[in-house]
């Protein structure tokens, strides 16, 4: 199996509503793809075509090169829906050994071992425990069969930072151990230390891939210049490597935002006196953001 | 089909489903045993009701049923009417819960996830819904041979009529109870199998039970109107009211008519399972 995750022109529309317009992803097997993209932007509607809960209007979705509605490469698969919903009283423990048990025999120790990870009371209803908690029983759900792809919808919503980063080192061993992930998430920042490669959907098409090198990239590339006094950002204006000068900040400071080699801005710099300089890393969701922007142009 | 699945998805609903059988299923037994207890204080009661009208059709009555014999009474006052409604309504709200219902609430999907086809899934709910429907019937069906004794019910009746000929009307027996129960039952499965087939095919709760509501209230009221005015008698075929009552298979032991509500719900299962493995989920 080379993609473990592999779509051809997949498009969702209901009416006039086009959710998702003619898609194509390949992810690798082991590799972690974050789909990232605005509420409403055909996400979710993706993993929903991905596991047959939904068909498509064109085009085609293979999954563990099989079909996402086959039993058998469901058992293959864990998934977390953006909202987990149980029936009636169901406490968690019930939900987990009923749900283990349509796809194997429920691995008792492995199951303990995530109830401890994230300090979850298996015996109270789902419906009865907060948000966060709910959360919780669904990554326990999606993690508990070790399966060997991971469909997970905004995995952290909902999580304090202390079981963010549980789940970000549960995620990391699944993906040591060979598994496939493919996540949804609006804040980049959250992907960051878990995804190899990104996809950024909008109005239900693919705008962009990178991967994470490409993005760190990105937020590595802004210098301020500290000068004696005022100087005048039109200096650095159209330099090779510049891309945008920003004199909005303190009156003797100009910050400058590169897109390639910072030798042309440094030379200027050191030309007009600078008296100190320092980089200043951007916040990835600043990059998120361009990149929409971009994508939007 | 893997019937292990099919099993493990019945059983987890019928879980589910546990606090409001017990619910429904006591109530009905109270309702036949309370109005069994009535029957030794109403005695001359129904001297009044005309046979053959509006009234009589609503009661249950036809041939020669006599209202203030022991059959006569538990016929008009519980598997003429309140029985086969009770049925019906635990049908419709099982029906549009079955597949509608947990849809909505998000259920459903999550439950598809797992490795279980959609056909396991909806042959599961429907084997719940009837099976579910039949232990109300039947807890109903014993309420009422325990109460009888207790209330004269199981004693034959001998009636003397002016002219001094006198009628002796039998006591209830358990082929009486058997036959009246299963009768109400097969209207429960057939209106519970309309609001399955509505869920399976819409994806949506409100509609399901509103519009299997609707259809058993309508035939009810086109049922009990033409006895009343003789007219769109040709329409009542397709209320179950107009074989359920005129066949009064409590007195008359079952007949071949029965099966039809059973034959609905064949067509309605398999019309779902077309609809529900072609349709995306809500």
């Amino acid at each position: 199996m080379r993609h473990a995750i592999e779509t051809h022109g997949l498009t969702k529309q209901w009416g006039d509503l086009v959710a998702v317009d003619d898609l194509s992803i390949r992810v690798e097997a082991g590799e972690c793809y974050a789909f990232l993209g605005r509420n409403g932007s055909g996400k979710s509607t993706t993993a929903r075509m991905l596991l047959d809960f939904i068909r498509p209007t064109r085009g085609t979705a293979r999954v563990l090169d099989g079909a996402g509605g086959d039993p058998n490469i469901r058992a293959r698969v864990g998934y977390l829906p953006g909202d987990l919903n149980l029936a009636g009283n169901t406490t968690a423990h019930e939900a987990f050994m009923f749900f283990g048990s349509l796809a194997a025999t429920p691995d008792r120790r492995r199951l303990d071992d995530l109830i401890e990870r994230f300090g979850l009371d298996p015996t109270r209803p789902v419906r009865e425990l907060s948000t966060g908690n709910r959360r919780k029983v669904g990554l326990i759900l999606a993690f508990m069969g070790r399966p060997e792809l991971l469909i997970l919808d905004e995995p952290t919503s909902g999580l304090d930072p202390v079981l963010q980063e549980e789940f970000r080192e549960l995620l990391a061993e699944r993906k040591a151990e060979g598994a496939t992930i493919w996540l949804t998430s609006h804040v980049m920042a959250e992907v960051e230390r878990v995804a190899d490669r990104v996809g950024l959907i909008r109005d239900g098409r693919l705008a962009r891939e990178l991967t994470m090198a490409d993005l760190r990239r990105q937020t590595t590339g802004r210098v301020v210049f500290t000068f004696a006094g005022r100087t005048d950002p039109a200096a650095f204006e159209g330099l090779p490597g510049v891309q945008e000068v920003d004199a909005g900040g303190e009156a003797d400071e100009l910050t400058v935002t590169l897109n390639g080699s910072a030798a042309a801005a440094l030379s200027t710099a050191g030309r007009l006196g600078a008296t100190a300089v320092r980089t200043e890393r951007r916040d990835l969701d600043d990059v998120f953001l361009d990149l929409f922007e971009e994508s939007r142009r | 089909m893997n019937p292990a699945h099919v099993t493990r998805v019945y059983a987890q609903w019928f879980r589910v489903r546990l606090r409001s059988t017990i619910s429904w299923t006591l109530g009905l037994a109270a309702i036949v045993a309370v109005t069994a207890a009535f029957y030794p204080s109403l005695e001359g009661v129904f001297d009044d009701v005309e046979e053959g009208g509006g009234l009589s059709s609503l009661l249950g009555l036809s041939g020669d049923i006599d209202p203030s014999s022991p059959l006569g009474f538990i016929w008009t006052n519980l598997y003429a009417n309140v029985v086969p409604w009770v049925l019906m309504a635990f049908g419709i709200a099982l029906g549009g819960a079955a597949i509608a219902g947990d849809e909505e609430r998000g259920t459903l999907e999550y439950l598809l996830s797992k490795p279980v086809r959609r056909g396991e899934v909806l042959v599961a709910r429907f084997a719940g819904m009837i099976s579910i429907l039949a232990i109300a019937a039947v807890v109903s069906g014993v309420a009422l041979l325990a109460s009888a004794p207790l209330f004269d019910l199981t004693t034959a009746m001998t009636a003397t009529a002016p002219d001094g000929s006198t009628t002796t009307n039998p006591g209830i027996d358990a082929g009486n109870v058997a036959a009246g129960t299963f009768a109400a039952l097969a209207v429960g499965v057939g209106t519970g199998s309309t609001a399955f087939l509505l869920g399976a095919v819409l994806g949506r709760h409100g509609l399901a039970v509103g519009i299997a509501s609707g259809f058993a209230i309508a035939g009810y009221i086109l049922y009990t109107l033409s006895n009343v005015t003789g007219s769109l008698d040709a329409l009542t075929w397709i209320s179950p009211w107009r074989w359920y009552v005129e066949d009064a298979m409590f007195i008359n032991g079952l007949d071949w008519d029965v099966a039809l509500p059973f034959v609905l719900a064949a067509v309605c299962l398999a019309v779902g399972w077309w609809s529900f493995l072609r349709r995306d989920l809500r």
